[in-house]
């Protein structure tokens, strides 16, 4: 006989698969660790059945969603430090705490372009954090100071940075402390450290930024190609030496251009293509290159006076004259040369309807669904129950809400959004007639996938931590579950 | 032995649930006396098992005192394997009722000793006093668990090799791969099922016909080991239309009377049983 347990049943409920497919199955989960249980080894090996069991009446049972770009909710936003630590932490409580109720269970706290004295102190705040019935904060993203001018969107000007002395730069600036060795970095943390993410979102084409991608990733740190001018040659180079993700496609980036397609080209990229080439810091005779200078240079990341006024409608000029490409050099095989698979970075998408044409969401998950990354890019006036109007912002600035859509006060410039995970899914379907599955692999499993955290988070893997989220057949939120307790659920 | 003809396999599957909830229930198990019930693996059973779960769900019956033994178990297979037999069970019948985990036993195909543990499971079998139902299937080629053409109908639970024809009609389960089947497995013996208080067999579908005829209309013939039913004193196939292909119309047609005679005894008895407590719980067979 079993006696009383700490398991759990989910059943009468569909479950998504990490291949998008959603199947009929039960879920057992141990609501004593927190985690997703192997049922068949449960019951044969442990000799031991859930005590306790629920009907979803049909729903679906997803991992918990995990946004990796939001900068903030509930009127606290991630950049703004007032000098007093605890009300810092009472405001990433406060996210943590309320942010449950679209569904979301994990989120990667997003920090803007900071005066740079501020980021060792701001990120040095932001370690992973857990607390009962709150969404995990993941670590940090930061989103800045080494972005193109030219793409800055909402980033100040003033702010932003170049990296002469490479990765020592990114030292002086983040915090040495900061990009420690994950071991080092997790030090004295009392949360849960499994799943601690870093990220840094910055501009490969300035100086000294190339540099520094692989000696970031090494140590552990996400690197995001994002408010950049980079050309197709620099972005592969980039990914050559280890980014692994773009930020906010299509918004701070060239436009595609079939000739030279940039950022956003690195979605068509084939991985038997060579980029052997593209492995050093500066790419100087890549595939696609003439001379000992990247083939296109449409405008200089140096001193480039591009007036940027919206992350998301913008465009440099395309220049006067098409660029001519080079044949490709004969690719010789087997010569012994290493070689290396080109990994298409994953990409994140804002599928708030305003930041990306629902066509253009099309083209890009068309292209490579696997790397597609679902975010909102939220800013602190996330709020499912907050009315339209003008809110404010910082540095005396204003916001204006227009439903969904985030201006700065008195310009056109998009800044940021004010959509929840759970409508971009819902948006996400719509706009590329995917199933529902298939929307939430890109907001549960591709994230994690994209910050290596996958065994733990954005799986229903046996072992994982057992964060869910039921949804309706149409994608509507209607309870949210982390480490196997309930945290929210929507009032009948 | 009694031969019930159904329309379908969903129908049979109705049948055999509807019956085995009808006998646990009346036996009334409790923990000190629980019912103890055989069960197979395999296509055929897969709708007995989902109208037992049907029946679970509707409160109607309850798995609580209930032991099960299963038939076989493949030899070297991973227990999670998505093909073991561990894993079908899970998957199709026991995550869906609420029997306890402790109840349940199957062979340990990856134990290091496979005769101590083929040993052990027959003890443990009479320990528990015997089994009181044997639910079974047949492959095509008449045998029961894993009992292929050939073996004695003598037979006790031990190591087995699987047949020529039974590797290849499970090669569609290894990715047609049948150098992936394995070539051993776990199973109680013809002798094992032969034992039990009552055997239920389900066979569905035109290509188990000629099993059926032969196991029914012949003698008793190791080359088909189902045909060992016929020296047991109750035991009931379960078949649809198309598995009586290769049957005489005159065996059908006697099979069909004694399921019109059946119904009414076991009326008959039930009013018997209300006016007089203490008569027999069980008619058994009336053939």
């Amino acid at each position: 006989m079993s006696s009383p347990n700490s398991l759990l049943c989910f059943t009468n409920c569909l479950l998504p698969q990490e291949d998008g497919s959603l199947i009929q199955k039960d879920l057992w989960v141990d609501q004593a660790a927190g985690t997703i249980l192997d049922a068949q080894k449960t019951f044969y090996l442990s000799r031991e059945r859930p005590t306790e069991i629920i009907d979803l009446g049909g729903n679906i049972l997803s991992p918990g969603l995990l946004d990796i770009q939001l900068n903030g909710a509930y009127g606290f936003d991630f950049s703004i430090y007032e000098g007093d630590d605890q009300k810092y932490r009472d405001g990433l409580h406060l996210i943590a705490q309320n942010i449950v109720e679209t569904g979301v269970t994990s989120i990667l706290p997003t920090v803007i372009t900071q005066e740079k004295t501020l980021y060792p102190k701001l990120l040095d705040l932001l370690k992973p954090y857990t607390a009962p019935k709150c969404a995990t904060l993941l670590g940090w993203h930061a989103e800045g100071p080494f972005l193109q001018i030219a793409k800055r969107g909402a980033h100040a000007p003033p702010f932003l940075l170049t990296a002469p002395s490479a990765f020592k730069t990114f030292e002086d600036v983040y915090g040495a402390a900061n990009l420690a060795d994950k071991e080092d970095w997790l030090m004295g943390c009392t949360s849960d450290t499994t799943s601690g993410v870093r990220m840094i979102t910055a501009a490969p084409e300035l100086d000294g930024v190339m540099d520094a991608i692989s000696e970031v990733t090494k140590r552990g740190v996400v690197f995001s190609i994002g408010h950049s001018i980079a050309s197709t040659d620099i972005a592969a180079a980039a990914v050559c030496n280890g980014a692994s993700l773009i930020t906010h496609l299509f918004n701070a980036m060239p436009q595609l251009h079939h000739r030279d397609p940039s950022i956003i080209g690195l979605l068509g990229a084939s991985s038997s293509f060579s980029y052997a080439n593209f492995g050093t810091s500066t790419p100087t005779s890549g595939a696609f290159s003439s001379g000992g200078a990247p083939a296109l240079s449409r405008t200089t990341s140096k001193g480039s006076l591009y007036k940027a006024t919206s992350e998301a409608f913008d465009d440099v000029a395309t220049p006067l004259g098409s660029p001519v490409l080079r044949p490709q050099a004969e690719t010789v095989v087997g010569t012994g040369k290493e070689e290396r698979e080109f990994k298409r970075p994953f990409y994140g998408l804002i599928v708030d309807g305003i930041h990306i044409h629902p066509n253009s969401v099309r083209l890009a998950y068309s292209a490579y669904p696997e790397g597609c990354v679902l975010v909102t890019d939220a800013m602190k006036i996330l709020d499912p129950k907050l009315k339209d109007g003008i809110h404010e912002w910082r540095d005396g600035k204003n916001f204006v809400k227009e439903g969904d859509k985030l201006y700065l006060e008195g310009t056109d410039t998009l800044a940021g959004s004010a959509v929840t995970l759970d409508k971009c899914i819902r948006n996400f379907v719509q706009f590329t007639g995917c199933t529902l599955g298939e929307a939430l692999k890109c907001a549960t499993y591709n994230p994690a996938k994209c910050l290596g955290i996958e065994g733990k988070k954005g799986t229903l893997r046996a072992g994982a931590d057992a964060d869910l989220t039921v949804l309706s057949k149409e994608g509507r939120v209607l309870g949210t579950w982390v480490g196997g307790r309930r945290a929210w659920e929507v009032e009948a | 032995m009694r031969l019930i003809v159904r329309e379908d396999s969903a129908e049979v599957g109705d049948y055999i649930a509807n019956y085995i909830a009808k006998r646990i229930n009346e036996f009334e198990p409790t923990a000190e006396k629980p019912f103890v019930l055989g069960l197979p693996t395999g296509s055929s059973p897969i709708p007995t098992y989902q109208a037992l779960i049907k029946l679970h769900k509707a409160g109607e019956l309850s798995f609580k005192h209930v032991v099960t033994f299963n038939m076989d178990e493949y030899v070297g297979l991973p227990q999670d394997h998505p093909e073991s037999y561990h894993t079908f069970m899970f998957k199709h019948f026991f995550s869906h009722v609420d029997i306890p985990p402790t109840q349940v036993n199957l062979l340990d195909g990856n134990a290091e000793d496979l005769i101590g543990e083929c040993k052990a499971y027959e003890e443990k079998i009479k320990k528990y006093g015997g089994v009181e139902l044997f639910l079974g299937g047949i492959g095509e080629d008449g045998h029961i668990a894993f009992n292929e053409p050939g073996s004695s109908l003598a037979s006790r639970t031990r190591i087995k090799t699987l047949a020529y024809d039974t590797i290849l009609a499970n090669a569609r389960f290894f990715n047609n791969d049948i150098s992936a089947v394995p070539r051993m497995a776990l199973t109680v013996g013809v002798g094992t099922v032969l034992e039990s208080k009552e055997i239920v067999v389900v066979v569905t579908g035109l290509r188990k016909s000629l099993a059926l005829s032969k196991a029914i209309e012949e003698g008793v013939n190791h080359l088909w080991t189902l045909s060992a039913l016929q020296l047991h004193p109750w035991a009931l196939i379960v078949v649809d239309e198309d598995a009586t292909a290769e049957l005489h119309v005159k065996t059908v047609k006697y099979f069909k009377s004694i399921e019109r005679v059946q119904d009414e005894v076991e009326r008959t008895h039930a009013e018997l049983r209300r006016r007089n407590k203490n008569a027999p719980k069980q008619v058994g067979s009336m053939e």
